[in-house]
C-alpha cells in the first residue's frame, strides 16, 4: 500500500517533470511570438530517439557529450520549424496559421519516424543507476526528469531576468509593437525562442528516454499533457508549470494504477475539460486586462 | 484599383442622386455579386451528384463504393469547414464524433440486434453528447485551447474503443451486415448510394442557409471581434457552443452513414488521422468556401489513397506536407485562392463617399418633436477604472438626461473612450457604480446591457470584411430587440438593394465609423455611445452626420453620448458637453456655459481644437 | 536628415495617408497636427516601417528605408516613440533602458553616458530604476520611453502624441527635453493634440488633413493660420 504511494507520487512527479518542461518550452516560444508550438512533443520524442541511436549503452563521457548534441540537434531543428512557421505570418493577415502548421509539423515529424523506424518503442538503456526511496526500486532516469526540470526553471529564470537577450525575448511578449520600435532585432529573437524550447526538450528526451515510450506515435500524448499542465499552471508562468506539471503526472500515474494504463490521456484530458470550465486562467496566470 | 474606384465614384454619384435611387437599384444588382457561395452550393451539389451517382449509372463498384466513402467524407468536412470559419473553431477531433455515431450505432444495431433506426438514433445522441464536451469548454475559452481538447479527445478516443472492449468488442471491430441497404432500386442505384449523395448535399445548403440567417451572421461577428459581438447582444461563448452542436449532430450523421458503407468499425478506423483528414482538407479546399471541403477531400484523401495506393505508408506524411505547403504558399486554400483571384477583380466599393447617411434620412419622418426630459437614462456614481497604476476614469459622476445629446470632450487619454467602455459593459469599474434606465448596470456583462437597448460605435471601426456592405449593416438588425417601426423597415429595404453587392472593406476608416452609426441606428438602440464618429470625414459628410444626430435626438427620442473631438460639431448639436481631463470631469454643462469655462479655454486654438 | 516624399500608406486595401511630403533637419522640431483621425499616427507609422507604404519613400540622410521592417528602421538611425506611454511593464526601469541601447549596440560608454544625461532630466527614473516599469505614473512611463529613445541616440526621433493620458503640467518639461535633445543635432518630429502648448517649442509645423498635407508653415505662424482656417470654413 505504502510502496504504491511512493510509486505513484514518485513516478508520478517524475513523469510530471517532463510535462513541466514542454510547458515551460512552450511558454518561451509563446511568449515571443504567440504561438504554441503542437510539435514539442514529436521534438521531445525526437531528443528519445537520439539517444537511442547515440547513446544506447555508452560510457558516462560519449553520453554527456551526446545530451548535448541532441539538445543542440533539436534546437536547430525547433529553429528551422520556427522560421517556417513565422514566415507566413510576416505577410498574411491570418494570424493563426501557426495552429494549422505546427500540427502538420507534428503530424511529418511522427509520419518520417514511422517511415524510417517503423510503429514500435524503442528500449532506452538508463544512465542513472537506479535508487531506493522507501524501499521502492525505482529507475535513475526518473531523479534525472526532476532534476532536469529544476535545472531548467533556474536556467530559464536566470536567462530571462538577467541576460540582454532573455530580457529582450520578455519585452517581445509584453509590449511587441514597442519592442520593434525600440529596434530589438524581433525575428532573431523569436528563433532564439524556438531554439532554446528545442534545447530544453531535445535533452528532456533524451534523458528520460529509459522511462518515456519512444515511438514515432508518442509525440501528441506528450504535448497535450504538455498543454495540460501548461493550462494548469497558467499560460505563460513557469512557475505554475512547476505544480502543474507534477499534478498532472500524479494524476495519470494514479489512473494508470487504479484504473488502468488506457485511461491515463482520458484523466488529462478530463483535468483540461476541468480546469478550463472553472479556472481557464490556471492557478497562476493572471486575466489580461487589455483596452478596447 | 486607383482606376476601378473613381470609375465606381462616378457612378456613386449618379446612385446618390436624390430620389432616383430605386430606379439605379436595379442597375446595382447588376454588379459582380460580392459571395460566390450560392453559385458554389450550385457547383458542390452537382460534383457531388456527379461522383455519387455516376459510378452506380455505369456499374463501376469499385468507385461506387470509393465514393460512397468520399461523400460521407466530405459531409463531414462541411461541417468542420462550417465551425472553422463560421464559427471560427479549430477542431481536431471531429473524427470521434464520426466515430462516435458510427460506433455507438454499431454496438446497438450489429452487436444487440436492436433496429437500426432505434441504433442510429442512440448513436446520433452519442455523437451529440460528445459535442458537449467540446461545447462546455467553448462557453468559457475559445482559441488554442479548443484545440488541444478536441486534439486530446481524438487520442484518446481509439484508447478507449480498445480498452472498453467489453462494449466495444476491442481490437476485433464490429462487423455489421445490411444487404437492403446496398440492393439496387433503380437505374443501378441502391438506397445507401443515394442517401449518401443526397446527405453531403443537405449539409452544404445547411451551411448556406445557416451563413445566410441571423444566427450565422451573429457566429461570425463574435467569431471575428468577440468585443463587438457582445455590444450587439450577443454571447461569444454561446455561438462557439451552438456551432460546436450543430457540426458534431452533423457529423454524428455522417458516422452513422459509415456504418453501411464500409459494413465494419474498428478501433484502428477511429483513430487522430481521421480527425486531421477533415481539418486538412478544409485547410487545403480553401477555409469559408463552400467548395473547399470537397476540393479539399479528394485532393487530401483521393491522391493518397487511391491514385497513389502503393504508397499507402506515405499517407500521413503526404497530409502533413500538402498541408504545410499550402499554409505557406496558398493560406487561402484551392478554392479560396481562386475566389480571392475573382473578387480581387470583379467586386468593388464606390470610392469617395461610398457610404452616405444623408440619402437615407429623407425616407425617415419621425412621430415627435421632442425635447430632452427631464428623467436619467444614463447615471454614473463615483466610477472608477483603473489599468495597473494609472487611473484612466477617476471618480467620475455624470448624469444624461433621456432624449439628450451629451457630449463628451477632452484630450486624447483623458478617459473618454474608457468611460465608454465600462457604460457598454466591455470593462468593469474598480469603484462606483453606474445606472442604465434607473436599473444598476455596474457588474452586467455587454451583452445584457447591449440588450437593455443600448448600442455602440469604436474608434476603430469593426468592419467585417467576409460581408457583403450590407450585411455589415444587417448585424445591426440582426440585434434589435423588437419588431422593426415601418421607418426602418424602408430604410433597410433602401439599404439592401443599394449596398448588397459592395465591399466593405473598400470603405475609408471614416465611413466605416458612419457604417457603425448606421448599424446602431437599425439596432434601434434608445441609447447610442458614438466614439469619435466625425474622424476622417468630410466637412458635407459632418454636416450630414450632425444632421442625423439632430434627428435621432429630436424625431426619435434617443438618447445620445457623442464622444467628438470636432468641438464645432459637438457645439453644434450637443445640448450637454461634459469636458474629462485626466479621467475626472472637469467641467460640465450647457454648451454656452462650457464654452466660457477657463477650463475649456485651452482646448481652442482660434476658434477650434487643437 | 529624414525625407519623406509623396507617401501613400494605409491599413489593408484602403489608403489612409495620401502623397505626404515632409522633411525633418538635424536640430529642428518639426510639429505634425491634425484631428484624430487625419492620418498622424498612420504617417508616422509608415515611416518607422509598422505599416508598408503603398507608394513614395522614405529617406535618411539619402538611404532609403521604406519597406524595411520596424526594427531595421531603428537600427538605421529612426527612433519611434509610439503614444500612449509604451512601456516594458515587467522590466525594471534599468531593464527599459538598456533595451533602448538595441538599436546601438557595442557602446556600453556612450550608454553610460546617456542613462546618467536622463537620470539627470527625470531624476524620479533615477530613484525608481529598480521598480518595474508598470508601477509608474502616465508621466512618469512617457518619459521613461523618451529615455529608452534617448539612450539610441537615433539621427531621427519620431514623437508620437506624448501628452498622450498625461496631466498638461508635465508636457512642458517634456518639450523642453526634447527641445534639448533636438539643439544636439537629432530632427525631430512630434504629433500632437495641444498645438498651442507645443508650438513655441517647435521650429515648424504642418497639419494634417483627412491623410494630406493641409498646409505647413513656421511654427510661430501655426495659431494665425489655424484662425484663418477656421474664419473660412465659418463662412
Amino acid at each position: 500500500m505504502l510502496s504504491e504511494i511512493v510509486i505513484i507520487v514518485v513516478r508520478g512527479i517524475a513523469i510530471g517533470s517532463i510535462f513541466a518542461m514542454i510547458a515551460m518550452s512552450f511558454n518561451i516560444v509563446h511568449g515571443a511570438t504567440g504561438i504554441l508550438n503542437f510539435a514539442q512533443g514529436s521534438m521531445l520524442v525526437l531528443g528519445g530517439f537520439a539517444a537511442f541511436f547515440l547513446a544506447n549503452g555508452v560510457g558516462l563521457g560519449w553520453w554527456l557529450a551526446m545530451l548535448v548534441v541532441s539538445g543542440l540537434l533539436v534546437a536547430a531543428l525547433l529553429a528551422f520549424q520556427g522560421w517556417i512557421t513565422l514566415l507566413p505570418l510576416r505577410s498574411s493577415v491570418e494570424q493563426d496559421s501557426w495552429i494549422i502548421s505546427t500540427v502538420a509539423v507534428s503530424v511529418i515529424v511522427g509520419a518520417v519516424l514511422l517511415i524510417t523506424q517503423g510503429p514500435f518503442a524503442y528500449t532506452v538503456q538508463g544512465m542513472a543507476p537506479p535508487f531506493r526511496i522507501l524501499g521502492v526500486r525505482t529507475p535513475g532516469a526518473y531523479a534525472l526528469a526532476i532534476g532536469c526540470m529544476l535545472f531548467w526553471f533556474v536556467a530559464l529564470r536566470f536567462f530571462l531576468r538577467k541576460t540582454f537577450i532573455g530580457l529582450a525575448i520578455s519585452a517581445l511578449s509584453q509590449d511587441f509593437d514597442a519592442a520593434r520600435a525600440a529596434g530589438l532585432p524581433v525575428r532573431r529573437l523569436q528563433l532564439i525562442a524556438f531554439a532554446i524550447s528545442g534545447l530544453m526538450v531535445g535533452t528532456a528526451g533524451f534523458l528520460v528516454a529509459p522511462v518515456i515510450s519512444v515511438s514515432s506515435d508518442a509525440g501528441l500524448r506528450y504535448v497535450l499533457n504538455g498543454f495540460v499542465a501548461a493550462v494548469v499552471g497558467g499560460i505563460g508562468s513557469n512557475l505554475g508549470t512547476l505544480i502543474g506539471g507534477p499534478l498532472v503526472g500524479v494524476v495519470t500515474m494514479l489512473t494508470a494504477y487504479r484504473v488502468g494504463g488506457a485511461y491515463q490521456d482520458l484523466a488529462s484530458l478530463l483535468v483540461l475539460v476541468a480546469i478550463l470550465m472553472l479556472r481557464p486562467q490556471g492557478l497562476f496566470g493572471r486575466v489580461s486586462a487589455r483596452r478596447v | 484599383m486607383a482606376v476601378a474606384q473613381a470609375a465606381r465614384g462616378g457612378q456613386a454619384q449618379a446612385a446618390h442622386g436624390g430620389q432616383a435611387q430605386a430606379a439605379n437599384g436595379a442597375a446595382a444588382r447588376k454588379r459582380p455579386r460580392f459571395s460566390s457561395d450560392l453559385p458554389q452550393v450550385w457547383i458542390g451539389i452537382a460534383l457531388i451528384a456527379i461522383t455519387g451517382f455516376v459510378p452506380s449509372l455505369v456499374g463501376n463498384a469499385y468507385w461506387v463504393h470509393t465514393f460512397q466513402l468520399v461523400n460521407i467524407y466530405i459531409a463531414a468536412a462541411i461541417f468542420q469547414n462550417f465551425l472553422f470559419v463560421d464559427a471560427g473553431q479549430k477542431s481536431f477531433g471531429q473524427g470521434v464524433l464520426l466515430g462516435l455515431g458510427a460506433y455507438v450505432t454499431a454496438i446497438f444495431f450489429g452487436l444487440h440486434g436492436y433496429p437500426f433506426a432505434v441504433a442510429a438514433l442512440v448513436g446520433l445522441v452519442a455523437a451529440f453528447l460528445g459535442g458537449l464536451l467540446f461545447a462546455l469548454p467553448a462557453l468559457r475559452v475559445q482559441y488554442f485551447h479548443l484545440g488541444f481538447v478536441t486534439l486530446s479527445a481524438a487520442i484518446v478516443f481509439p484508447q478507449l474503443l480498445m480498452s472498453l472492449d467489453r462494449w466495444t468488442n476491442g481490437i476485433n471491430g464490429i462487423p455489421v451486415s445490411m444487404p437492403s441497404m446496398h440492393k439496387e432500386i433503380a437505374l443501378g442505384l441502391s438506397p445507401l448510394t443515394i442517401l449518401v449523395a443526397l446527405f453531403p448535399m443537405a449539409a452544404l445548403v445547411v451551411h448556406y442557409m445557416i451563413r445566410r440567417s441571423t444566427l450565422g451572421r451573429r457566429m461570425r461577428v463574435a467569431a471575428v471581434s468577440p468585443e463587438a459581438a457582445r455590444t450587439l447582444g450577443i454571447r461569444p461563448g454561446v455561438m462557439r457552443f451552438i456551432a460546436f452542436i450543430i457540426a458534431a449532430i452533423g457529423t454524428g450523421i455522417c458516422g452513422i452513414l459509415y456504418l453501411p458503407a464500409v459494413s465494419f468499425v474498428s478501433p484502428q478506423g477511429f483513430n487522430v488521422e481521421l480527425s486531421f483528414v477533415f481539418f486538412f482538407a478544409v485547410v487545403v479546399g480553401g477555409r469559408g468556401q463552400m467548395l473547399g471541403p470537397i476540393v479539399g477531400i479528394w485532393v487530401v484523401f483521393i491522391l493518397p489513397n487511391i491514385v497513389l495506393a502503393q504508397l499507402v505508408e506515405y499517407r500521413l506524411l503526404i497530409y502533413g506536407l500538402l498541408t504545410l505547403a499550402t499554409v505557406m504558399a496558398f493560406p487561402d486554400g484551392i478554392v479560396g485562392t481562386i475566389e480571392r483571384w475573382r473578387v480581387r477583380r470583379a467586386v468593388t466599393g464606390r470610392g469617395e463617399e461610398a457610404f452616405r447617411v444623408d440619402a437615407f434620412l429623407d425616407g425617415l419622418r419621425g412621430e415627435r418633436e421632442a425635447a430632452p426630459g427631464s428623467d436619467i437614462a444614463v447615471e454614473v456614481r463615483g466610477g472608477t477604472k483603473k489599468f495597473g497604476a494609472v487611473v484612466a476614469v477617476d471618480e467620475v459622476d455624470l448624469k444624461v438626461r433621456r432624449g439628450e445629446v451629451h457630449g463628451l470632450i477632452g484630450a486624447n487619454g483623458s478617459g473618454k473612450t474608457s468611460l465608454l467602455n465600462v457604460l457598454s459593459g466591455l470593462s468593469r469599474l474598480d469603484a462606483g457604480s453606474f445606472l442604465i434606465n434607473g436599473r444598476d448596470a455596474t457588474r452586467l456583462a455587454a451583452d445584457r446591457i447591449a440588450r437593455m437597448n443600448l448600442g455602440r460605435t469604436f474608434q476603430t471601426p469593426r468592419i467585417f470584411p467576409q460581408f457583403s456592405l450590407w450585411e455589415n449593416l444587417k448585424v445591426g438588425i440582426d440585434a434589435r430587440a423588437g419588431t422593426a417601426s415601418p421607418d426602418m423597415a424602408r430604410l433597410a429595404a433602401q439599404l439592401e438593394a443599394e449596398f448588397a453587392e459592395d465591399s466593405a472593406e473598400l470603405l475609408s476608416h471614416g465611413q466605416r465609423r458612419l457604417v457603425e452609426v448606421m448599424r446602431a441606428m437599425l439596432k434601434e438602440a434608445t441609447i447610442v455611445l458614438f466614439d469619435e464618429p466625425a474622424a476622417g470625414l468630410s466637412q458635407s459628410e459632418r454636416a450630414n452626420f450632425a444632421r442625423l444626430v439632430r434627428f435621432l435626438s429630436r424625431r426619435m427620442g434617443k438618447t445620445v453620448i457623442l464622444v467628438e473631438h470636432d468641438l464645432d460639431l459637438v457645439w453644434d448639436v450637443a445640448d450637454t458637453i461634459t469636458v474629462m481631463e485626466q479621467g475626472r470631469i472637469v467641467a460640465s454643462g450647457d454648451p454656452a456655459s462650457v464654452a466660457r469655462d477657463p477650463a475649456v479655454q485651452h482646448m481652442f486654438v482660434g476658434g477650434r481644437l487643437a | 536628415m529624414l525625407e519623406v516624399v509623396n507617401l501613400y500608406a494605409g491599413y489593408g486595401i484602403v489608403p489612409v495617408i495620401e502623397d505626404v511630403s515632409l522633411t525633418a533637419r538635424p536640430g529642428e522640431i518639426l510639429l505634425v497636427g491634425g484631428e484624430n483621425g487625419a492620418g498622424k499616427s498612420t504617417l508616422m507609422r509608415a515611416i518607422a516601417g509598422f505599416n508598408r507604404p503603398d507608394r513614395g519613400a522614405v529617406r535618411l540622410a539619402g538611404r532609403p528605408l521604406h519597406g524595411l521592417a520596424p526594427e531595421r528602421i531603428a537600427q538605421a538611425g529612426l527612433r519611434l516613440v509610439l503614444d500612449g506611454h509604451r512601456v516594458f511593464p515587467e522590466l525594471s526601469v534599468y531593464d527599459n533602458l538598456r533595451m533602448g541601447a538595441a538599436a546601438r549596440p557595442g557602446d556600453r560608454a556612450g550608454f553610460a553616458a546617456a542613462v546618467e544625461e536622463i537620470y539627470g532630466v527625470f531624476p524620479i527614473l533615477k530613484e525608481r530604476h529598480r521598480q518595474y516599469a508598470r508601477d509608474l505614473s502616465g508621466g512618469q512611463q512617457q518619459m521613461l520611453a523618451l529615455g529608452q529613445a534617448f539612450v539610441a541616440q537615433p539621427k531621427v526621433l519620431l514623437c508620437d502624441e506624448p501628452s498622450m493620458g498625461l496631466a498638461q503640467a508635465l508636457l512642458p518639461p517634456i518639450l523642453a527635453f526634447l527641445r534639448h535633445w533636438a539643439e544636439t543635432g537629432t530632427a525631430v518630429v512630434i504629433v500632437e493634440q495641444h498645438l498651442k502648448v507645443t508650438a513655441p517649442y517647435a521650429d515648424r509645423a504642418m497639419i494634417i488633413e483627412r491623410g494630406r498635407v493641409k498646409f505647413e508653415c513656421a511654427a510661430g505662424e501655426l495659431d494665425a493660420r489655424l484662425a484663418q482656417m477656421a474664419g473660412e470654413s465659418m463662412r
